[in-house]
C-alpha cells in the first residue's frame, strides 16, 4: 500500500506492506540513523518521534504512520550546522560512548525537553526507562539531560 | 516484501466489522500494533483501525468513563485524579515505558492473548469494566470478566469499540505491581483493589483482581467478599484478603519468577494496592 508521511520536514510517499516496521522505512528506505537493536521494542535504539511523541519504530506498523509527522535524529541538526542543545550536552558530559543507543536517546530527551523545560533527575530517569545503554551506566546521560535543560532555548 | 497485502484500512466501525466478518479467521483488528508486531503475522490480514476517529475518544458520560478502543496507555496515565479510577491511571502510568505507552491501546491490552502481564486488565477488572462490542448485527456490552475467558472464541466480525468504566463517587481504587528493576518491565504480580465505601469508611463491596499470576488476569471472589464490612484503611485486613486471593490463584512458572514466588508476594501487593485505594502512603 501507499504510505505517506512527513519525515524531518520532507514529504515522503513509499510503497510498502502495511505491517512493515516504521524503522525499515526510516532507516533502510530513507537512510536515517534510527537503529535496529532488539527489534522487540525493549531497547529504544529505534526511537523516533511520531507527532512529537517517542515511539519504538521497530513495533510501529507502516499503515499507522500514514499522514503523520516523524522526526529522527537527523532533524536535530543540519549536516554541517551546530548540534542541538541535547546533542551538545551528550558530548560535553561524556554521554556518548559506543553511540549505538544515542540516536534513540537523543530523541527521547528531545521530546522530554520540549514538554518539560526543567525536568528533575528522577523524571529524566523515568523517561529513559525505554532506552538501554550498555556503556555509560546512564549517569552521564542524565547529567547531559539536566545540562541541556539549563541551556537558554 | 510480501506480495499479498497484509493490511486493510477502514474508516468506520461498520466497515471494520463487515471486513472482519468477511475475512473470518484470517482477519485481525490492528490498533497500536505493539503486541501484534512482535508475533507471527503472516497468516493474518490486519484491519487497521487508526482511521476511525471515534475509537480514539475518551469521554465521560455521567458517572461512566467511555474509553475508545484506541485510547493509549499514555492518555489513561493522565486521567484526572479521581479515587474511583486511580487503579486504572496507576496501571497505565506504571506500564512499559514512554515509547510503548504512547502507542499501545486499551483494546489491544485486553485483546492480546498470551499476555498474562497486561497491566490495564486487572485494574479494569477491579473497577468493574465492561467492553462494548460491535458486530455486523449490532452492538452489545459484556462484563470484562465474562469476556476474557471467551476471547479466543468470539465470532468473526466482532470488535471491541469501547471500554466502559463506572466511576461512582463512593469508590476508591488502587493498583500495585512488582518488578525486579524499577520499571520498564513486565510485572511478576500486579494487584488492583477497588471498593465502594460508605460514609463511615466501611467497605460496602470490594473487588480484588490479580494479574500476571495466572495466564489471564482474574477477580478473586472470596478475597473480594472478605473485605465487606472492613475499614478500607485497615491494611492488615487487606493483606489478609491478599492471603485469601493467593489461595484462589493457580500460579504459573516463568523465567522471571517461579510459581510459588508469585503467590508469596500477592498479600504484600494487595496491601500496597489497598493502601493506595485508602489514600495512605504505601506501607
Amino acid at each position: 500500500m501507499k504510505v505517506s508521511f512527513v519525515l524531518n520536514g520532507r514529504s515522503l510517499e513509499v510503497d510498502a506492506d502495511g505491517m512493515t516496521p516504521l524503522l525499515t522505512l526510516v532507516r533502510e528506505r530513507a537512510g536515517t540513523g534510527a537503529k535496529l537493536g532488539c527489534g522487540e521494542g525493549r531497547c529504544g535504539a529505534c526511537t523516533v518521534l511520531v507527532e512529537d511523541q517517542p515511539v519504538a519504530s521497530c513495533l510501529y506498523p507502516a499503515v499507522n504512520v500514514d499522514g503523520k509527522r516523524v522526526r529522527s535524529v537527523e532533524s536535530l541538526a543540519a549536516p554541517d550546522g551546530p548540534l542541538s542543545a541535547v546533542q551538545d550536552a551528550l558530548l560535553a558530559c561524556g554521554g556518548v560512548q559506543c553511540g549505538a543507543c544515542i540516536p534513540g536517546i537523543a530523541m527521547t530527551l528531545t521530546a522530554l525537553l520540549e514538554k518539560e523545560s526543567r525536568p528533575s533527575a528522577d523524571r529524566v530517569r523515568e523517561e529513559l526507562t525505554g532506552n538501554l545503554c550498555r556503556c555509560t551506566g546512564y549517569h552521564k546521560i542524565v547529567d547531559a539531560a539536566l545540562a541541556a535543560s539549563e541551556e537558554p532555548a | 516484501m510480501t506480495t499479498t497485502e497484509s493490511t486493510e484500512r477502514v474508516t468506520s466501525i461498520q466497515d471494520a466489522v463487515t471486513l472482519l466478518a468477511r475475512l473470518g479467521e484470517r482477519g485481525r483488528a490492528l490498533a497500536g500494533g505493539t503486541w501484534t508486531m512482535r508475533g507471527e503475522r503472516d497468516a493474518h490480514v490486519h484491519v487497521a483501525l487508526g482511521g476511525i476517529a471515534e475509537l480514539g475518544v475518551l469521554c465521560r458520560d455521567g458517572d461512566t468513563l467511555r474509553i475508545g478502543a484506541l485510547v493509549t496507555h499514555a492518555q489513561l496515565a493522565e486521567l484526572p485524579a479521581e479515587p474511583a479510577t486511580e487503579a486504572l491511571a496507576e496501571a497505565a502510568r506504571r506500564s512499559a515505558f514512554p515509547q510503548v505507552r504512547n502507542v499501545a491501546t486499551i483494546a489491544g491490552n485486553i485483546a492480546a492473548a498470551g499476555f498474562a502481564e497486561a497491566d490495564l486488565v486487572p485494574a479494569l477488572l477491579a473497577c468493574g469494566a465492561r467492553v462494548e462490542l460491535a458486530s455486523p448485527t449490532g452492538t452489545h456490552a459484556m462484563a470484562l470478566h465474562e469476556y476474557l475467558p471467551l476471547r479466543g472464541s468470539r465470532p468473526a466480525g466482532e470488535l471491541i469499540t469501547h471500554v466502559l468504566v463506572a466511576a461512582p463517587p463512593a469508590r476508591r481504587s488502587g493498583f500495585a505491581r512488582f518488578t525486579v528493576r524499577a520499571s520498564g518491565e513486565y510485572p511478576i504480580v500486579s494487584v488492583a483493589v477497588a471498593a465502594e465505601v460508605d460514609a463511615d469508611g466501611f467497605v460496602r463491596s470490594a473487588t480484588i483482581a490479580v494479574g500476571s499470576v495466572e495466564p489471564v488476569a482474574k477477580i478473586c471472589p472470596v478475597a473480594s467478599e472478605s473485605l465487606t464490612g472492613q475499614r478500607l484503611t485497615d491494611l492488615d485486613a487487606i493483606e489478609e484478603a491478599g492471603r485469601i486471593a493467593a489461595r484462589e490463584c493457580s500460579p504459573r512458572d516463568g523465567l522471571d519468577a517461579p510459581a510459588w514466588y508469585r503467590t508469596a508476594i500477592i498479600p504484600t501487593l494487595t496491601r500496597r494496592a489497598g493502601a493506595q485505594a485508602a489514600g495512605k502512603d504505601r506501607s
